[in-house]
């Protein structure tokens, strides 16, 4: 049974920029830290929410992409989770292995599996819903189309936040969209792969 | 008859080499719980489950070649694969067998022995791809010829109860006709610091359910089962069905439960509901019950909002084995189809005295009745609860 879904969103970090819809909504000026950049995107978007500090970069990436995204809140707690990146969770097992060696973080043990950033997702929405976290060597879109249809087509879910968000040596690439039955941009590869990577205009 | 059929199971734990030494020690309430001797770790006085047999033990049981990139979990996986085909009535897995390994570790263990060795060492670089939780999976697919589906799960200590409901529902769906689920997970140092950093590793033997439990005891396993569609299964022995499964995010924080168990109770709903059961049909129970805190407290709470003042028998089987994380579902899932097929109720050991928050008894000692339906638990870090249900084949 075929179906119409549609991207109704989509938010893009990535080379100290934001972008929402396409359109430039926050640059950085200035070259800073990874970390600094993050607390900058926060203070913009004028977000409280002080469990963002002790998260470890995936995680902010994550709920920042998805702040930006639903503007506020997720109304649908049905809304499930799909995403994917290709590093894992390696950048927090990296920091937490060096601490090994003098006194193990449990600030960073906690952080050491992707499914954590789904987690703090879960938690700030307070969502029980569908989630899963694949990885992948590359952003591949025809995953995300297959999983999403899936879970529409099995009706387990009426709305779907995706998200792509990658961080592996201070280079991190975040993409999430949200598709539902009506509105917005046809989901499929091609026009997903025009978000993902835009041409230069 | 509802669900999908269990025809063939292999296990390797603290408690026994294989099956039947573990169901021996399950019998005569024998735990496998140590001080760790073969892993290389600075916390030499916390003890864990481990597996008396070294890779390289392994390696020459398994007859491998000796430049070979097994990581430990890949070795365990396919020592306990290898009893699986044995009881499977397969000399070789049948080219149509899907295989989905649950795993948190990976090849973790690897990466902590040759990572200051990889510069000056080309030798050891082929663990470098190793930590890849599907490197693990990959070369145990690689022993038996497995080339159909085959993928890991890695969702924390759910791994292994998600892999065998993935392969349940591929079965139900129509996608695989054959599969074999379950997962491995070795002890590291990586974890061990971890769970200890977070202080919630126990300095003695682990008490779940007890009102003066301190903590879990880390372990290692490898368990599989094979999950086979009802056109193949012609006279071949039922072990029991998978027939009810649910997973729901607790959303509530990184590593701990909630205070009201709303992930466990969502996902142990949820597989009642799947295998249109009511909770009253229930028998038994094998908990999560890692021994610390938070979670025995957390799944008790759960466990009392579904069957309200009558919680069915149930016991956490972590005292013997230790908490096997990624591969705990999958043990599991194998000591609960024990009970189904012995109708026996192995003990929640190191057990004095009831939780004052709940009052709950787990059963302590080994008992002989007859069990159709098992629930069991299995909770992963990032809020992932997972329920199965296992019914005896009638």
């Amino acid at each position: 049974m075929s179906q119409n879904l549609f991207i109704r969103n989509s938010v893009v970090i990535r080379d100290s920029r934001v972008w929402r819809d396409g359109e430039l909504i926050f640059k950085n000026e200035t070259e800073t830290t990874l970390s600094k950049f993050l607390k900058a995107i926060y203070k913009h978007q004028n977000l409280k929410y002080p469990k963002f500090f002790k998260m470890d970069s995936l995680s902010k990436l994550g709920y920042l992409g998805a702040e930006i995204l639903i503007n506020g809140e997720i109304q649908d707690k049905n809304t499930a989770l799909v995403f994917s990146n290709s590093a894992s969770s390696l950048e927090t097992d990296e920091a937490y292995a060096q601490t090994m060696q003098d006194f193990p973080s449990p600030a960073l043990f906690v952080y050491t599996l992707p499914n954590i950033m789904l987690g703090e997702i879960s938690i700030r929405h307070q969502l029980r819903s569908e989630n899963v976290f694949f990885v992948s060597r590359e952003f591949d879109a025809s995953l995300y189309i297959d999983y999403s249809k899936a879970l529409f087509q099995e009706k387990k879910a009426d709305n779907v936040l995706c998200g792509w968000v990658d961080l592996h040596n201070n280079d991190y690439d975040v993409f999430l969209w949200q598709i539902a039955r009506s509105g917005g941009i046809d989901f499929n590869e091609e026009e997903l792969k025009k978000l993902y990577l835009p041409t230069h205009e | 008859m509802r669900g999908v059929a269990v025809t063939g199971m292999g296990l390797v734990s603290a408690i026994g080499n294989n099956i039947v030494e573990a169901h021996t020690s399950l019998k005569n309430g024998k735990e496998g719980i140590s001080l760790p001797e073969i892993l290389k770790t600075g916390l030499k006085d916390l003890p864990v489950g481990e597996i008396k047999l070294s890779n390289s033990d392994i390696s020459n049981i398994l007859q491998l070649p000796d430049d070979h990139s097994y990581t430990r979990a890949a070795l365990i996986g396919t020592l306990a694969i290898k009893e699986l085909l044995s009881n499977s009535g397969f000399d070789n897995f049948p080219e149509d067998t899907g295989f989905i390994s649950g795993t948190s570790i990976g090849g973790i263990d690897k990466t902590e022995e040759h990572f200051h060795n990889y510069k000056d060492h080309p030798e050891y670089r082929k663990y470098i791809q190793a930590q890849h939780p599907g490197f693990t999976t990959e070369k145990i697919a690689e022993y038996f010829g497995l080339k159909e589906v085959v993928t890991t799960i890695s969702t924390a200590c759910s791994s292994s109860a998600n892999a065998i409901m993935m392969g349940a529902r591929m079965i139900e769906s129509g996608k695989l006709k054959r599969v074999i689920v379950g997962g491995s997970d070795c002890l590291t140092k990586f974890t061990l610091n971890g769970f200890n950093s977070l202080k919630i590793l126990s300095d003695q033997k682990s008490k779940p359910f007890d009102n003066d439990r301190n903590g879990l005891n880390l372990g290692e396993a490898a368990a599989y089962i094979m999950l086979e569609a009802r056109e193949l299964i012609g006279d071949k022995k039922i072990l029991g069905r998978v027939s009810g499964f649910g997973n729901a995010n607790d959303a509530f924080h990184q590593t701990a439960s909630s205070e009201n168990g709303e992930g466990a109770y969502l996902a142990i709903s949820q597989a009642i509901k799947k295998a249109k059961l009511s909770a009253s049909e229930i028998d038994f129970i094998n908990a999560h019950g890692t021994g610390t805190r938070n979670n025995d407290l957390s799944e008790s709470v759960a466990l009392k909002r579904i069957f309200g003042d009558t919680v069915p028998d149930f016991s956490s089987t972590k005292a013997f084995t230790g908490h096997t994380l990624g591969a705990a579902g999958a043990v599991e899932a194998i000591f609960s189809l024990l009970a189904i097929q012995n109708a026996e109720i192995y003990p929640n050991l190191n057990f004095n005295s009831e939780m004052a928050e709940t009052g709950l008894v787990p059963v302590t000692e080994f008992q002989k009745k007859e069990i159709r339906t098992v629930l069991s638990n299995s909770f992963g870090f990032g809020g992932n609860c997972t329920s199965l249900i296992f019914q005896k084949d009638e």
